[in-house]
């Protein structure tokens, strides 16, 4: 495969976690402009694992993950009463403190007589395990799908429990939700520390796909990003983020040829989308009427099968 | 365990453990140098590579010029092009054009003898390209 | 001592331009119950327009400025008609988003007309400082703090002595119950867009007078300063944004000179992050009742 598209798909898959953690938060009704920030805390996690500690990528990612779900928890807890704008601007000042934050981290070693390592406002450059460790670019393409899939695969078994069940009654109504029994705010932290591990391990996968990450990366228009792929993409499954970012990269790509006005064309399309489908291309409604056709055709050949 | 089973834990085993350490790795490290072309928004690059514990410059090697913008990842990016090999040894030269003025992180990947990825931060302005500031 | 006077008047100086920005942004706020991602980019735009007139045309301070007011507004009606016009009551979000992706397309839009990284803004005034004292003051800064007062003045005669001002409460109250009694919602709401625009567009243009020069990123910038200091000073409280606008300039003046340019915003994210896990409302805002500010059902 050619190396500009194994480049284009892996990003695509990279920020595909990014948009499902927004996604996350989305279903239980909360705005977060503050994804990015686990994606950053994952993404330095992960790089100081494995190009500082030496660990094998498996841990250095599950340390990403983990890292990105304990900063989630920390602001999960204060924030727990706060509710629609509040909250995402909440989630906004955390995001840019753990930015700022990262400007001032200055954590170096001397590895093989260079220094290795996050050096403030200057970024975190070399996190180069694909290299040392001769993994192609379509081997770690595999891994980032994988990793996708099966978190595709976790999101389409959790619709099917009462834990998914709750989220999104949570997300409708979530003063109608706890008269129900539902323990809105045990469920918002364990949706705010799963989001954040799903942010966390996509930063990893991220820091080691770009050898090189700074804290510019990670601004508010990245946070912005993340809740647009599911808005774009649809907010009925869990694929819509995915399909938002298919479409944000897919369409930045195929319009190169307007080289200077690819923002101009991409924001009006945008705009003009979310006039049509508010929430999105896979919408709550398209998904709920794809499943009934979908089980009709199914009784049908299954009462013809019978016959 | 059923025999199944032992493999795939044994496999992903393997797969967790670091690679032994194969023969002392290679590093490149590269001298951008970029001229602006008088069309605007393109740049004309001169890489010098070599590697970087010997200092030998490194010819024969298949580079790759990308670049992004630090602040918008992905946003504003510059599709990869194929870097021509100059006569001089271990110097090659790419034609860039860029979206936007401003700092871009230029991403030279390097296929071959040696196998590395280099990240320069460069500021493009119109009419002249330097390190950006703020790089080592 | 003396520092800290000189700070705070520092302080003080530059939050009435946070002021005056964020007096914008809580007008639109007020008026939409959503929050409008595009507001400082179009001021960017505004300041862009202006700043084309200064090169090409060596237009001087007061045309720049009708430039960029006119500019801004120009901007902020085209954002209302595509981003929040068209949308339905409950499709907060999604109005959100688009202004987003607007803010985009307009930063790209700025960057076409002007292409360097920075350009030179045209000042106020020739710069001359006065001296109080053991105090410095610069003379454009007193222009800007002068500026404001008037317009904050402004703001405040006309929501509450105008007819228009009566329509624009009445709509931030309750849109369905302003529409029966016959209010044009729509007209209103497009002009109170427009004329926040506008006062946006003075807010930058003062800002960028001090500080003369632009850049793309200002968009971004005054976004983030008009919705920080609309946070601490509580959401959708006319006082309560310029007095978030002068705190926010103040805390900004005093922690950079005690702990340095970088701990500035992050002790400025930290207050707006405390603020909003203590005192939700900010200083002058109700609490919020639980439920988002949900937009009300339009006609």
């Amino acid at each position: 495969m050619d190396d500009y598209v194994v480049g284009v798909l892996s990003n695509i898959g990279v920020l595909a976690f990014l948009g499902l953690s927004a996604y996350l938060l989305l279903l239980t009704g909360e705005i977060s402009f503050g994804q990015q920030a686990f994606f950053a805390i994952g993404a330095y996690a992960a790089g100081i694992a494995t190009a500082i500690w030496g660990w094998p990528l498996a841990a250095g990612l599950l340390f990403g993950a983990a890292a990105g779900a304990a900063a989630a928890l920390v602001v999960g807890v204060p924030t727990l009463r706060l509710h629609g704008l509040y909250f995402a601007i909440a989630t906004l000042a955390f995001a840019e403190m753990v930015r700022l934050l990262f400007e001032l981290l200055r954590y170096q070693v001397m590895i093989d007589g260079e220094l290795v390592g996050p050096n403030g406002a200057d970024g975190f450059r070399d996190i180069r395990y694909v290299f040392q460790n001769n993994i192609e670019p379509q081997q770690f393409l595999l891994v980032i799908y994988a990793l996708l899939v099966a978190v595709l695969l976790g999101f389409a078994l959790l619709e099917r429990t009462r834990l998914g069940v709750s989220f999104r009654m949570i997300g409708v109504d979530y003063v109608l939700a706890q008269m129900h029994g539902v323990a809105v705010a045990r469920h918002k932290l364990i949706a705010a520390g799963l989001a954040g591990a799903l942010a966390g391990l996509g930063g990893g996968l991220y820091a080691h796909l770009t050898t090189y990450v700074e804290p510019r990366l990670f601004d508010v228009m990245l946070g912005v990003h993340s809740l647009a792929y599911g808005l774009i993409g649809g907010l009925g499954t869990a694929l819509g983020p995915l399909l938002g970012v298919l479409i944000d990269i897919g369409l930045l790509e195929s319009i190169r040829a307007f080289a200077g006005y690819r923002m101009i064309i991409f924001g009006g399309l945008v705009a003009l989308l979310l006039i049509v489908r508010p929430r999105g291309l896979l919408d709550e409604i398209l998904v709920h009427r794809i499943g009934g056709a979908w089980r009709r055709w199914w009784r049908r050949r299954a009462a013809k099968e019978a016959a | 365990m059923t025999i199944l089973c032992r493999r795939a834990v044994l496999a992903a085993a393997l797969w967790c453990v670091p690679v032994a350490a194969q023969a002392a790795e290679t590093r490149a490290k590269a001298d951008v140098n970029c001229q602006a072309l008088p069309t605007r928004l393109q740049y004309d690059c001169t890489l010098r590579l070599a590697n970087a514990r010997t200092d030998e410059p490194l010819s024969g090697a298949t580079v790759r010029v990308g670049a992004d913008m630090p602040s918008m990842p992905m946003a504003h990016n510059v599709r990869p092009v194929q870097a021509t090999a100059e006569p001089e040894a271990g110097t090659y030269r790419a034609r860039l054009t860029l979206e936007m003025h401003g700092d871009w992180a230029l991403r030279i990947d390097v296929t071959g003898p040696v196998r590395d990825r280099i990240v320069k931060l460069m500021r493009f302005e119109p009419g002249r390209a330097e390190p950006s500031p703020r790089s080592r | 001592m003396i520092d800290f006077v000189q700070n705070t008047i520092d302080g003080v100086m530059i939050g009435s331009s946070y002021a005056l920005l964020a007096l914008g942004f809580t007008v639109i706020f007020g008026v939409m119950r959503r929050l409008n991602l595009s507001y400082g980019p179009s001021i960017m735009l505004g300041a862009y327009f202006g700043t084309l007139l200064h090169i090409q045309f060596g237009a001087g301070p007061l045309a720049v400025a009708a430039a960029t007011v006119l500019g801004a507004a120009i901007v902020g009606i085209y954002v209302e008609r595509l981003c929040f016009a068209p949308m339905a009551a409950g499709a907060g979000i999604a109005s959100m988003v688009s202004s987003f992706a607007i803010w985009m397309q307009l930063e790209q839009a700025a960057v076409l007309l002007l292409p360097r990284h920075t350009y030179a803004f045209p000042p106020l005034t020739d710069g001359a400082a006065l001296t109080v004292g053991p105090f410095l003051l610069r003379a454009d800064q007193l222009v800007v703090l002068s500026c404001v007062l008037v317009l904050t003045a402004a703001v405040h005669v006309g929501l509450y002595r105008s007819r228009f001002g009566l329509a624009l409460r009445a709509i931030i109250d309750q849109p369905m119950a302003a529409h029966l009694v016959g209010v044009n919602v729509n007209r209103a709401t497009l002009c109170a867009f427009a004329g926040a625009s506008a006062l946006g567009g003075i807010a930058g243009y003062l800002v960028l007078a001090v500080d003369q020069q632009v850049t793309p990123m200002f968009g971004m910038w005054a976004t983030l300063k008009g919705l920080v200091a609309m946070m601490i000073g509580g959401l959708g409280s006319i006082p309560g944004a310029v007095i978030g606008g002068l705190l926010l300039g103040l805390i900004e003046a005093h922690s950079q000179w005690y702990l340095g340019p970088q701990a500035r915003d992050l002790v400025v994210y930290a207050v707006l992050f405390g603020f909003l896990v203590l005192r939700p409302g900010g200083l002058l805002g109700a609490a919020p009742a639980g439920a988002m500010p949900v937009a009300q059902p339009r006609p």
